[in-house]
């Protein structure tokens, strides 16, 4: 019986089970399985698992399906959304050229209308983007201690920051951009802790920090501030700024080899490509 | 609008049946993970591929926002025991008595199982998907989806037979 079971493996019993075998193996996996009836008795039992979980988790799909997830009502609400955020931000932009204090004031009116993501969304990105620029103004300059811990201990470094942010950080490589890791440290922020990385080339220095964000994913922002350029973005859960003393192309450039290099495996979730 | 809603519209028991397979029974977990899918889905309905399956499609992100929520909320430190999922909340069953409580067993062991286990499990035996479409939808090779489903079934048979006693399987078909 034993040259039976040699081209039969695990994979084979589990496609039986499912009936997706072709008619030769599924008769080689009965043959295997009468030949051996402990092993037969709990192969017809995981049979009879699999037919109750389909009748267990049958009666779910007759549950009428509530208004709040009607596909209609949904559109209506993305519409209507969009709607608003338009009528706001006319009725804002009217109301400013009207002047004055007046003005100002309708336009915090009218910000009160967009819809509560966005506003979570623009302050979110408004946080970060204020909080990254803060930090690279006052480290950057930094001589004696620019960082923490710096780019010779890179795997504590990583594996430091990555457990006090909860979320596993990896570290770009900018030296195709001509720039070199300098290390990082430990920020606070409104929203736990954050990290920021160095990098040196030259006399620039660039900043990349990062913290949790989940007010959702946005496209890369621009924002400048006495000569300092920040670009902005959010993926996966986490936000992302990128500031330095460079041109706004040049900066976008590394910011775009910066998100390559973070979103290609290690931006997933971990637990994703893990066997369990 | 209209083609969308009408197509998209024929999935949403089954992606609440899944939510549910995927957060333990909590229906109303569940149901605000179908909305946020639904409104992803709508606001990227131009990104999906035309000629793809729009089951899997839409299958796909749901389970991504839901390991978006599990990873969001382990950074919170907050911890979902299988206990929280109360009794009330585990699926309805219908059927006799003696077939309810069997079912009401086999749900309970089935929520023991990890979240991988559950959503290869209920992709594959309940929603009947190929191999090849579950290992699309969980973002894992096939051979990750055989062996998750090689153990699950190992295991939700384990659970259900620990009242009648069965000896530890000997270690068995090794490859």
């Amino acid at each position: 019986m034993s040259s039976e079971r040699a081209d039969l493996d695990e994979r084979d019993f589990q496609a039986s089970l499912d009936g997706r075998l072709s008619p030769e193996r599924a008769a080689a996996v009965e043959a295997y399985l009468a030949a051996h009836p402990d092993e037969k008795a709990r192969y017809e039992r995981d049979a009879e698992l699999r037919r109750a979980l389909r009748a267990a988790w049958a009666a779910e799909l007759d549950e009428p399906v509530p208004s709040g997830l009607r596909v209609a009502r949904l559109s209506a609400e993305r519409r209507r959304r969009q709607y608003w955020q338009v009528g706001a931000i006319a009725a804002a932009l009217v109301l400013f050229v009207l002047g004055g204090i007046g003005g100002w004031t309708a336009r915090n009116a009218g910000l009160g209308l967009m819809s509560s993501t966005r506003s979570a969304r623009a302050a979110t990105e408004r946080e970060i983007t204020a909080d990254a620029l803060a930090a690279h103004r006052v480290f950057s300059v930094e001589v004696r201690h620019p960082v923490e811990v710096d780019a010779a201990q890179q795997a504590h470094l990583v594996q430091w920051l990555s457990r006090r942010l909860g979320h596993p950080l990896r570290v770009p490589d900018l030296n195709a951009a001509g720039f070199q890791l300098m290390g990082g440290r430990l920020l606070p922020s409104e929203d736990g802790p954050a990290a920021q990385f160095m990098y040196q080339n030259g006399n620039t220095r660039l900043t990349l920090y990062e913290r949790a964000d989940s007010a959702g994913e946005t496209a890369f922002r621009y924002t400048e501030q006495n000569g300092i350029g920040l670009f902005y973005w959010s993926d996966q859960d986490f936000g992302y700024a990128l500031a330095g003393k460079l041109g706004r192309e040049q900066l976008l450039k590394i910011a775009e080899l910066v998100y390559h290099q973070l979103s290609s495996e290690g931006a997933k979730p971990p637990t994703a490509g893990k066997a369990s | 609008m209209a083609i969308e809603a009408a197509s998209i519209e024929a999935h949403i028991p089954g992606l609440r049946r899944f939510a549910r397979a995927l957060v333990r029974g909590d229906r109303e977990r569940a149901d605000d993970l179908v909305q946020d899918s639904l409104e992803r889905a709508l606001s990227r309905w131009h990104l999906r591929r035309p000629e793809g399956d729009l089951r899997s499609w839409l299958y796909t992100i749901l389970y991504n926002r839901f390991l978006s929520e599990q990873h969001r909320q382990r950074r919170r430190g907050v911890h979902n025991s299988l206990n929280e999922a109360a009794e009330s909340e585990l699926p309805q069953v219908r059927g006799g008595q003696d077939q309810a409580l069997e079912h009401r067993d086999l749900l309970r062991a089935f929520a023991a199982l990890s979240a991988e286990q559950r959503s290869v499990l209920f992709l594959v035996g309940v929603e009947d998907l190929s191999y090849e479409e579950a290992a699309r939808v969980l973002g894992v090779p096939i051979g990750t989806v055989m062996s998750r489903l090689s153990r699950g079934r190992e295991r939700l048979r384990h659970f259900m037979n620990r009242d009648i006693d069965e000896p530890e399987p000997a270690p068995r078909r090794a490859k």
